[in-house]
């Protein structure tokens, strides 16, 4: 058996679905319309009950709909509606794996084998209008042998339709034929027949019907008849979860952003736990309201991405990332459109290892990481990053390292330890001067003084990388005499630029 | 009436009148330096510790610190905040220092426009809010003295609290002490002069003092000397 879950009105619903659910609740009451079409001819596409009680018809022009006065406009959103059919799909999902996204608003859901988990199929279907209630929707149900029957069924009638099998025909058959998937050069043929109902079109004899409108008329008619049995078309992409906001009014302060990106979250991790997932990245782009749109750019935008160490569902991890970074920017317009994309990733399954050295919580990790990010930046002047793990680079110049993103879940090291003496870096190099007897320094500038070089070992010359920035240095190990007593340091002569700097201290 | 019975007295009403606040010692990590863990048994865990020594001659300070990073890092997750971003990572290999348990920060130029020294405070008030980590270091050694020695005596008051209440470390480097009270060991080091083997560089001579430890009562200065090869000798 096949269950059709159909929403009606469809856009109209979906624009109350961001609504809270008393709000939604008390605008069902009032006449609403929605609209769409070119800024200077807007007509009206999909209206609710009131709004047909008051006259209004489907194809007005918003101009004429205003002069009415009491009806509630709303303007069509692509992503609302979007957000609504994905609702509709997770609603379905929970009844059964097999589900056909047919069209905007309507789903097919192949109830074969749930009789166990939802019991006799009046149940079923009662369940499922609930659980469709539940989202935010008022929907038709129809319980039909084949897809198409339950399909028409719940497009014609509504609340919960039961059509037990052998009885399709019987009951399709005061249902109009201008509900079939029928091109107009056929309709209008039927009609000049006088075939304006399913059952007079399944009462037609099937060959003279063939002779005259082909396989697509005999087509129809076992459509009318309820005799179409095909296979559902699964939607088998993978779940895409991104929410979407687009304002009325451009917003400009950190809280009116704030509060619609954690709504935004909020129903992305909704939507991950229904699916048992998590995510380990996400993505943010913030659409601005630029006056001066430059030629070719449909406005500017704000994107970052974030790549989580382990997969979270929490959905305040997330927004708190999101908020200190938001913290951080400054735009030069306002906000028009947010635009929040969460990667699917499976759940981490893992168990604490009793004998691990205790680590940073792997979600609160990444915050504590943002909030220092925040505080010393993300990258130096050089593009390393400021805030993780050393990591050195396999090459002979000096002070070669990168620095990679710190996660809690570390290796353990086999080196052992030996203490030595270790040096302390200038970054950058300080530049100094000089004054050499032989080839060894004898006087080296400390700051504004000269110090007097005790003992020097060196030179040790080295050179590199002569494919790229070439590096040809002299460098020296010196011991200076200062008023705090003597210091080590390590100073080289760049050969190049022929100038001397101090590298570090050894300390 | 005897002192001891007015003390009795006061006790009846008010038992925690004369109670002596007992500091949890909760162990140490060892720095790796067999002279200073056999003089003050390493960093003491729940407290603050202060590693001082010149910053214009060599003293030694950064050779601790590293040493004390390799042990810790051995089996804790270690942070260090760089004031002055002068840590050399090769340095840090040679020493053992396992680098995926270190967290380092650079401080430096920001968009927030702090000074390395309000940056590395504000890191390190970070780091102490999320647990987790074993040894939390400051180095604030390339830091000038004057600026650090305006640092109120409440920061230092409140990162000593903090820090009471985590099974972690947390140590200053600095070029004088600054804790006062609010320091559970405070160790300066310096170098002696005789260092040159021939034409090459191969060892510093060290010296430490225990200026001031919780662990041991009553507080004396206690001296002790050792030497550390470099990293090519």
């Amino acid at each position: 058996m096949f269950a059709c879950l159909h929403v009606p009105d469809f856009p109209v619903q979906a624009a109350l679905l961001p609504e809270t659910q008393d709000a939604r609740e008390g605008l069902r009451q009032s006449p609403i319309a929605v609209f769409d079409g070119p800024a200077s001819l807007p007509k009206i596409i999909a209206l609710n009950g009131p709004a047909r009680h008051m006259g209004i018809e489907a194809g007005m022009t918003r101009l004429q709909v205003e002069t009415c006065g009491g009806v509630l406009l709303r303007k069509r959103s692509e992503a609302d509606e979007n957000f609504a059919q994905a609702e509709l799909l997770e609603c379905a999902n929970a009844f059964s794996p097999t589900v056909e996204s047919t069209c905007s608003g309507t789903v097919i859901l192949d109830l074969a084998g749930t009789e166990k988990l939802f019991g006799a199929l009046e149940d079923t279907a009662q369940k499922l209008a609930e659980s469709a209630m539940e989202r935010g929707f008022h929907a038709h149900v129809a319980v039909a042998s084949n897809p198409d029957t339950a399909f028409y069924a719940a497009l014609a009638s509504a609340g919960i339709t039961l059509i037990p099998a052998g009885d399709e025909a019987d009951r399709l058959a005061r249902l109009r034929i201008s509900l079939l998937p029928i091109t107009p050069d056929m309709l209008e043929t039927l009609e000049s027949w006088g075939i304006r109902t399913f059952q007079s079109l399944a009462a037609l004899p099937e060959a003279p019907l063939t002779e005259r409108l082909g396989q697509d008329g005999l087509y129809l008619q076992r459509l009318a008849r309820g005799q179409i049995m095909r296979p559902l078309v699964p939607s088998g992409e993978s779940p895409h979860f991104v929410e979407t906001h687009e304002f009325d009014d451009p917003v400009e302060t950190l809280e009116s952003l704030s509060f619609i990106v954690n709504r935004l979250l909020q129903q992305a991790c909704s939507r991950l736990t229904a699916h048992a997932l998590s995510t380990n990245e996400l993505r943010l782009i913030l659409n601005l309201d630029v006056r001066q749109v430059r030629a070719g750019k449909d406005g500017e935008e704000y994107k970052h991405e974030w790549k989580l160490p382990v997969p979270t569902q929490d959905r305040s991890v997330l927004f708190t990332l999101v908020r200190l970074d938001l913290e951080k920017q400054t735009f030069s317009a306002p906000v028009k459109k947010v635009t929040v994309e969460v990667v699917p990733a499976k759940p981490r399954a893992i168990q604490g290892n009793l004998f691990a050295p205790p680590s940073p919580e792997a979600e609160q990790l990444e915050i504590t990481l943002a909030r220092i990010r925040g505080v010393v930046g993300s990258s130096d002047e050089d593009g390393l990053s400021r805030v993780g793990s050393p990591e050195l680079v396999d090459t002979h110049q000096p002070d070669s390292f990168r620095v990679r993103p710190f996660s809690s879940s570390a290796s353990t090291n086999s080196a052992t330890v030996v203490p030595a003496i270790a040096l302390r870096v200038f970054r950058p190099a300080q530049e100094t001067s000089v004054e050499r007897t032989g080839e060894a320094p004898h006087l080296v500038r400390l700051g504004r003084k000269y110090r007097r070089v005790l003992a020097a070992s060196g030179p040790w010359c080295s050179s590199g990388n002569w494919w790229k920035e070439t590096w040809v240095r002299e460098e020296w190990d010196v011991a200076l005499k200062t008023t705090a007593g003597i210091g080590f340091y390590r100073i080289y002569l760049d050969r190049l630029r022929d100038r001397w700097f101090v590298e570090g201290i050894f300390d | 009436m005897g002192a001891a019975l007015l003390k009795a007295q006061i006790e009846q009403h008010i038992p925690s009148a004369f109670a002596v606040h007992q500091r949890k010692g909760d162990g140490n990590i060892p720095t790796g330096i067999a002279e200073i863990d056999n003089a003050v048994r390493g960093v003491p865990l729940r407290a603050l510790t202060e590693i001082c020594g010149s910053d214009l001659a060599s003293s030694g300070k950064t050779s601790l610190l590293v040493s004390l990073l390799a042990q810790a890092s051995q089996d804790r997750f270690c942070a260090l905040v760089d004031a002055s971003d002068a840590f050399d990572p090769e340095t840090g290999r040679t020493a053992g220092i396992n680098p995926s348990r270190l967290l380092w920060v650079r401080c430096g130029k920001s968009k927030a426009k702090l000074r390395p020294l309000e940056q590395a405070f504000k890191v390190a008030d970070i780091l102490l809010q999320s647990s987790g980590f074993g040894l939390i270091a400051v180095d604030l050694s390339g830091i000038a003295e004057r600026v650090v020695r305006r640092i109120p005596l409440s920061s230092w008051f409140r990162f000593s609290r903090v820090i009471e209440k985590q099974a972690a470390a947390l140590v200053f480097i600095e070029q004088e002490p600054h804790a006062t009270s609010c320091a559970g060991l405070v160790l300066r080091i310096s170098t002696e002069p005789k260092v040159f083997s021939g034409n090459l560089l191969t060892q510093l001579n060290l010296e430490v003092e225990v200026m001031r430890s919780w662990g041991k009562k009553p507080v004396r200065s206690e001296r002790s000397e050792f030497c550390l090869p470099t990293q090519w000798a």
